[in-house]
């Protein structure tokens, strides 16, 4: 026992800063991502209007060429990796536990693990505004212009290492996912009672296991051109093909967009059946429509390289595979759509945010199988209607479905309901404003203008198309700003909400909110899809808590946050490395050490903190070691 | 044209509520305006094709925008009618219906219908790409570098070598032309929305742009499509659709010499001057031999200087001359010394003598010189 003696001995207290630092309790660490997403979300925003202040007018000099890539390449890859992906993450900390049944997830340290990840990751990269070297390649970095010749500055060495440092997170969540969904669900939980939610986090997490490594292999290679002088993507010297890195960016990127989009899936799948007092309709359809959709996600990358010279065989096949994946995406809206026929409709700003999901994400879906068609996609590529489809997805899908996902839990998260009158106007500035910021988009993409254009002359006549969308960006902000206001008010001030304030049927409400931190008193037994409708005895009261008191939890740790610094100071070694070689050894000499030192102390903490006196008494009695 | 873009556009804002009047009534007004902007005249437009091959995807493209539209508007429609017809009313108690095999069977094959009536087009159109060039096609090689195009024509320079010029390409009315798109440095994408859509330019690779006819003499705008680095928004590039006789006229004039300017004129003192700063990287036919900047031959003919962005105005050219960086953000060699990376231009003239490679005197001259370049 070590390891974990004196200071480092197994912290007991919740309460404090300490207490949300050392937490492993699934749903202070969903809280967490949610807020820390939600901050980067107001980064990669304030991005966004940035460049829409510059594109405002023709020949604009409110910012350079060199800020205006920068900004374009971190508020894509603020949006993707810290916005999205950590929101959804969110939600699948704080709710999958209570929609099974259990107590937690399977790994509880290593739930914590990947939330310090992924902030060092997010804060590693976003460092790099100070050192005046924010990424500027796009988001996603083409090879060659991520190599050295053409970028001598260390802006995408940040991007690559926060990456790295995220992706390691990342992945460890999505088998923690896996593995709790798959081994904790509690009695009479079968896989086809689980909840729409549950099931699409269930398929995320094995989107991300297997999509996450060709992204890590990529950036791996990058980084050892970069830093070691490999010839990888080195099309000077080594005659390198560059489109070896548009695959395994793109085989890896387009699982993402599914991983990005299958939450709100599931989040929207679960409201409509509430607020229009009927089941899904369709449940298994809908659940095997997520699982085909995600699973020809790994078949259909090489549409985003119709335009780089395939040959016509793989262009003709990846199309095909392109359009098939739009029937899945089809049959689940038409399931919402029939799941609301024949309901007795409330709409309630979760429903409201719901339906604005499905019929923006509609639109996305369908402009997206305009390029699907190769030669509409020969004029598409690269403007700004691509721009437009994918905010249609990713916002109008997206942060759609999140944004119900918000006003729908925060009840069960805080105690409290957001406000009703506040969340319809939210619902409806956000919707004109979305449309006024990126309907346009489509046409300006007609009329010619490409992505990623830092400034454009006045004879092409964009003018008067992007100032309208500028003012639409900033329609959107004030909506968010509505957003903010409503949760600071609604946490302290709103309705109290009680166990189960929108009649739902899903596991979840069966407990107080806020739950407490053991989630369930007694483990329920689940006998049905909906078990709070078909037995409504359950719904009324929580049991009590059994004769032995409260459930027993898992310590909080230092050790996640001790190995998540040991290994994002290794790339930040890296990165100092490069002005100053031993001070850089240095650093990564020791942050390697801090980081095995964490493991190490990991391994060997005892479960939870007064057991170290026990174990002293009874060594052959030490428990099994809980990761 | 529009016309297509207004029916998708109008479809998300049908709706929902039975608050959504008003909104209805905000959007139509949005879309109008949308429309009345996209009117004026966008010379980069996609909807109007001057080329077989743009007319060809035209026609595909508005044919999807079509059947997405009605997809769009139907659904629309349907979940309008079912959000009214179902809001929530006192005593009623919905149905608990679960599911419908037909209903669902239904709507999953609906859909592959669709899809295959977009996909036969598509594939059509991709096997068509895999066609020979005509025996009388004009074959030219466009080459990107950081942040302009290098336009080759094989077998019509100098002693059946290649001709060569920059940032505006010629070509003939109504005869095939196949382009051979390769890379100098990194990914870039040529692309002429109303002749031709892009092909990416990828270093180490050879690509083959989809062969195209012009079907109407004019100067058709092009841009680099793909991300290239801190000019990308500035690299772009004209197409003149000349007839047969101006083309040929012309690539004779590009491969005689230009006539020695007068003794003692501001030509003669631009001659001098280019020969001593801009002849290592600059190509003038029968001048100089520099291959690592544009080709300049003909220069007083451009309609632009600095790749497609400016008006080739005196004022312009002396002024890209003197301080390229003012114009273009791109590197300053002195400040970042790349290892087998082309070479960029210097900046000559900032009235600072301690930097200063030429006098405003001699810009001047070397601009005048330049303009003087012209077809005969």
């Amino acid at each position: 026992m070590a390891a974990n003696i004196g200071i480092l001995r197994r912290p007991v207290s919740t309460a404090g800063v300490w207490g949300w630092i050392t937490t492993v309790d699934h749903k202070r660490i969903g809280i967490l991502y949610g807020v820390t997403a939600f901050v980067f979300f107001l980064i990669g925003g304030i991005e966004a209007l940035l460049m829409r202040v510059q594109l405002a007018q023709p020949d604009s000099e409110f910012v350079d060429a060199g800020t205006f890539n920068a900004l374009f390449t971190m508020h894509g890859t603020t949006m993707v990796f810290m916005v999205v992906m950590p929101a959804g993450a969110a939600f699948f900390n704080f709710l999958v536990p209570l929609m099974i049944g259990a107590r937690d997830v399977a790994f509880p340290r290593l739930n914590a693990l990947s939330y310090w990840l992924f902030l060092f990751g997010a804060i590693l990269m976003n460092f790099s505004f100070f050192k005046a070297a924010f990424p500027d390649v796009g988001w996603f970095g083409y090879a060659p212009l991520t190599t050295t010749p053409y970028t001598l500055s260390s802006s995408t060495d940040y991007w690559v290492l926060g990456l790295q440092v995220m992706g390691i997170g990342t992945t460890a969540a999505g088998f923690n996912f896996v593995i709790t969904i798959l081994n904790l669900r509690a009695p009479g939980m079968t896989l086809m009672r689980m909840p729409l939610f549950t099931w699409m986090t269930l398929i995320v997490s094995f989107l991300i296991i297997f999509a996450f490594p060709p992204l890590t292999i990529a950036l791996t290679l990058l980084l050892f051109d970069r830093f070691f002088g490999t010839n990888f993507f080195d099309t000077v010297g080594a005659g390198a093909d560059p489109l070896l890195w548009q695959h395994l960016f793109w085989i890896f990127g387009h699982p993402e967009v599914y991983i990005l989009i299958l939450p709100a899936m599931g989040i929207v799948s679960d409201i409509l059946p509430t607020f229009s007092r009927k089941p899904l309709f369709g449940y298994t359809t809908v659940v095997f429509a997520g699982a085909v959709i995600a699973f020809l996600g790994f078949g259909v990358w090489a549409h985003h390289m119709f335009t780089t010279g395939l040959g016509a065989w793989a262009t003709a096949a990846f199309a095909g595979a392109t359009m098939a994946i739009g029937v899945p995406t089809g049959v689940k809206i038409f399931n919402w759509l029939a799941t609301l026929w024949g309901g007795s409709l409330q709409f309630k700003t979760p429903l409201l945010f719901a339906l604005g999901f499905i019929s923006m994400f509609m639109l996305g879906g369908l402009s997206g199988v305009m390029h699907a068609a190769v030669p509409v996609d020969t004029q598409q590529q690269d403007t700004y209607f691509i721009v437009a489809h994918f905010h249609y997805v990713l916002f109008g899908g997206s942060i759609f479905g999140l944004t119900a996902g918000i006003y729908y839990w925060f009840p069960k998260m805080t105690g409290r309901m957001l406000s009703e009158r506040l969340g319809k106007v939210h619902f409806w500035v956000m919707l004109i404003g979305f449309n006024m910021a990126f309907m346009p988009m489509h046409v300006l993409g007609v009329l010619g203008m490409p992505r990623r254009i830092y400034t454009y002359s006045a004879d092409q006549n964009w003018a008067g198309l992007n100032l309208f969308v500028s003012v639409g960006a900033f329609v959107i902000a004030v909506s968010i700003l509505l957003l903010i206001i409503n949760v600071l008010r609604s946490v302290r001030k709103g309705e109290k909400a009680g166990m189960n304030p929108w009649a739902a049927s899903t596991l979840e409400w069966a407990i107080p909110s806020p739950p407490p931190h053991y989630n369930f008193a007694v483990i329920p037994t689940v006998r049905s899809l909906h078990p709070l409708w078909d037995e409504e005895a359950n719904a009324v009261e929580p049991p009590p808590l059994p004769a032995h008191g409260e459930p027993h939890m898992p310590s909080p740790s230092y050790w996640p946050i001790v190995v998540a610094f040991g290994v994002t100071m290794v790339c930040g070694g890296l990165l100092i490395w490069q002005a100053s070689t031993w001070l850089g050894l240095a650093v990564i000499a020791v942050s390697g050490f801090i980081g095995m030192r964490g493991v190490y102390g990991w391994v060997f903490e005892p479960v939870a903190a007064e057991e170290h006196a026990e174990h002293a008494e009874h060594p052959e009695r030490a428990p099994a070691h809980h990761a | 044209m529009t016309i297509n873009i207004r029916t998708d556009s109008a479809a998300p804002r049908t709706g929902r509520a039975p608050t959504s009047l008003r909104f209805a009534a905000a959007a139509l007004a949005a879309v109008a305006l949308a429309a009345l902007l996209a009117a004026c005249d966008t010379p980069q437009t996609t909807f109007e094709p001057r080329s077989d091959a743009a007319q060809r995807v035209h026609t595909i493209y508005i044919f999807v925008i079509v059947a997405a539209s009605i997809v769009g508007f139907l659904v629309l429609a349907a979940m309008a009618y079912i959000l009214v017809k179902y809001r929530e009313r006192p005593g009623r108690v919905p149905q608990q219906i679960h599911g419908n095999n037909t209903l669902e069977i239904t709507w999953t094959v609906v859909p592959i219908l669709i899809l295959v009536a977009i996909a036969v087009p598509t594939i059509i159109w991709i096997a068509g790409t895999t066609q020979p060039a005509d025996d009388d096609a004009l074959h030219v090689t466009a080459v990107g570098h950081q942040w302009w195009f290098e336009f080759r024509y094989p077998g019509l320079g100098p002693d059946g070598g290649d001709l060569v010029t920059a940032n505006e390409l010629r070509i003939p009315v109504g005869r095939q032309v196949a382009i051979t798109l390769e890379a100098k440095d990194v990914i870039h994408s040529f692309w002429v929305p109303r002749l031709v859509g892009k092909t990416d330019m990828v270093p180490n690779r050879v690509n083959q742009l989809e062969k195209f006819k012009a079907t109407e003499i004019g100067e058709f705008y092009g841009q680099c499509a793909e991300f290239c680095g801190s000019a990308h928004a500035l690299m772009r590039f004209r197409v003149h659709v000349d007839s047969h006789a101006d083309f040929d006229r012309w690539v004779a004039s590009m491969n005689a010499p230009p006539e020695a300017p007068a003794v003692g004129s501001a030509e003669e003192g631009g001659l001098r001057v280019f020969r001593a700063q801009c002849a290592t990287c600059h190509t003038i036919q029968g001048v100089s031999e520099g291959a690592d900047g544009p080709n300049l031959t003909l220069f007083g003919d451009r309609a632009t200087v600095g790749a497609g962005i400016l008006p080739s105005t005196t004022a312009n050219v002396k002024e890209w001359v003197s301080d390229v960086r003012a114009l273009k953000p791109i590197p300053d060699p002195r400040e970042v010394p790349i290892e087998g990376v082309s070479r960029v231009m210097p900046t000559f003239y900032v009235e600072d003598p301690d930097k200063d490679l030429l006098t405003e005197a001699q810009v001047d001259q070397v601009t005048a010189y330049l303009q003087s370049l012209r077809l005969r």
